[in-house]
């Protein structure tokens, strides 16, 4: 493939509409209508010469193109037009130029909640919050994101995906130790699927979660065995699983104190069902509490 | 008379002594050694009950009054006499277990084979408990894949269901739906259907329609993505078939 090629012919395309652009902005009082059919020309330039970026693999200048067919799509009040290639804008700047992306899907995003569409909206959003959980890394940014995409969706009754990004608010919530909203959100998850046929079989691991946040912040087991008890109440099959014989048994070890019974305990589910990075870091936490408790005593 | 009744008792007391003391050598030992300590306790205690007799004879030949005594002793010697028999054969019994022994060929191996037996049967037992958690894993590993299944199809009917129900409500069957088709519906265009279906984002399908017109109907799509979507859903069967495949019976 004769990629540089390519890239001369996109820049060739760059210029030429470059240079439209401008014309039929010098033109514009007399000949508008022949203004306008050259802007939605240049626009069209713009896209191809984007394209051949593409193929070039240039992406900050793909974006770039992108970026700018985006603004003259404005010009022209094709919303739909602009908020597209904002989103190609992004997409091509993700692999270069993370907050670029960034910039440009915000853009989309506000293009796409003035029409009323939230749902595209809430997708953006989505994937805002990937970029910054994986290249910026940026968790509390990415909460926020997925908070807004999470209403959102709930405002388009779209409850499933609302809960998913529900669950990674909590996930990362708790991660960043704001216990009380991964709380609140996983027990909402939690009711809200353990209803639905399909969803019931997850609504275990979600009230399991919750007990673990539960149990993190509050160093008095009462509450997390009144919040134990409320969960098996509502949900019955949750008595049964493993889960919450695997809590009540965490629940004595750290009553007792006893470091070894906990380690027992976290040793015996991990050989039947791996624990995930998130459970890991929630029970080391809980763990230290126990060992610092000890050392205290000493 | 008496003192050839002491006789005989004496006898009879060297003669029991000897055979208790070849009873509880028996068991221990095998073989030849064992069948000729059996054939000696076999004649000692034949010797013993002709005592027995000649001690009863000598008895009766007493006088009456002092009868009593000595029939009192015939009768704990004669006590004596089957306890010795008794124990002989139980002697012998596990003679029979030696001889079972020997033709098996396990003798003194035999406690050996038994740990060997009982620590095969424990690893049995250890490796089926293996296999089982071993299994148990997998189920648990197949129900989380199971529920993150079931969450996708949730979420992928409540997209179908959210774009059937905004775009296209139900018609009644008398309606032709035909004149809500947008131009690009018709055969002529099927190829662009197609492209914004899959992926109404993308600008670049290249076929030979003219340049602006594919413009504009691009525009007309993106403005109904969800619209191309159902639109299609409800066209005729030839559409149907081409995008839903197996999963007609979805949305209908």
């Amino acid at each position: 493939m004769d990629t540089s090629g390519k890239e001369k012919e996109a820049m060739q395309l760059m210029a030429e509409a470059d240079k439209k652009v401008k014309s039929s902005g010098s033109f514009l009082g007399g000949m508008f209508g022949g203004s306008h059919h050259k802007v939605e020309d240049a626009c069209e330039m713009y896209a191809r010469a984007a394209n051949m970026f593409k193929m070039a693999k240039n992406w900050t200048a793909a974006g770039n193109a992108f970026c700018q067919g985006a603004r003259l799509h404005m010009q022209l009040q094709n919303k739909l037009d602009s908020a597209t290639s904002f989103v190609d804008a992004g997409n091509a700047y993700k692999k270069a130029d993370p907050q670029e992306a960034i910039n440009c899907i915000n853009a989309a995003i506000d293009i796409y909640t003035d029409m009323g569409r939230f749902t595209i909206a809430a997708k953006h959003h989505i994937t805002i919050a990937e970029v910054y959980e994986s290249e910026l890394v940026d968790i509390e940014k990415a909460i926020a994101h997925y908070e807004q995409a999470a209403d959102y969706y709930k405002g388009e009754e779209s409850n499933s995906s609302a809960n998913k990004c529900l669950l990674k608010v909590g996930h990362y919530s708790a991660q960043l130790e704001q216990y009380p909203k991964a709380i609140e959100i996983y027990e909402q998850v939690a009711t809200n699927t353990m209803d639905n046929p399909l969803l019931k079989y997850n609504a275990k691991e979600y009230f399991f979660k919750a007990s673990l946040c539960h149990f993190i912040v509050d160093e008095l087991n009462a509450k997390v065995l009144l919040s134990l008890l409320m969960y098996e109440e509502m949900f019955p099959a949750f008595a049964d699983s493993r889960e919450c014989k695997l809590l009540k048994k965490l629940l004595d070890a750290h009553e007792e104190q006893n470091c070894e019974a906990f380690t027992e305990a976290v040793k015996e589910f991990d050989s039947i069902s791996r624990l995930d990075q998130w459970l890991t870091t929630m029970l080391l936490r809980i763990k230290k509490t126990i060992q610092g408790d000890a050392g205290d005593l000493k | 008379m008496s003192s050839d009744f002491e006789a005989y008792e004496q006898d009879f007391g060297t003669l029991t002594a000897e055979i208790t003391n070849k009873i509880g050598r028996i068991p221990k030992l095998g073989g030849k050694e064992k069948t000729q300590l059996v054939l000696n306790v076999d004649k000692q205690l034949e010797e013993v009950r002709e005592l027995m007799e000649q001690m009863d004879l000598e008895v009766r030949e007493i006088p009456i009054q002092s009868r009593g005594m000595y029939q009192s002793r015939l009768k704990s010697y004669k006590g004596e006499m089957e306890k010795l028999e008794k124990d002989f054969k139980r002697s012998r019994i596990a003679y029979s277990d030696d001889v079972r022994n020997e033709l098996l060929g396990e003798d003194a191996g035999s406690s050996e084979s038994q740990r060997a037996h009982l620590l095969d049967n424990t690893e049995k037992l250890e490796r089926s408990s293996r296999r089982l958690e071993a299994g148990y894993q997998i189920a648990v590993e197949t129900e989380q894949v199971g529920q993150e299944i079931l969450a996708n199809l949730h979420s992928d009917r409540e997209k179908i269901q959210r774009s059937r129900d905004r775009n296209h409500p139900e018609p009644s069957p008398g309606l032709r739906p035909r004149r809500h088709h947008p131009p690009h519906h018709h055969s002529g265009h099927l190829f662009q259907c197609a492209r914004a279906l899959i992926s109404p984002n993308a600008l670049t399908h290249t076929h030979s329609v003219s340049h602006t017109h594919t413009h504009k109907t691009r525009t007309r799509m993106i403005n109904s993505d969800k619209s191309v979507c159902s639109g299609v859903i409800r066209t005729n069967g030839a559409h149907e078939s081409l995008f839903l495949g197996p999963d007609r019976g979805l949305s209908l």
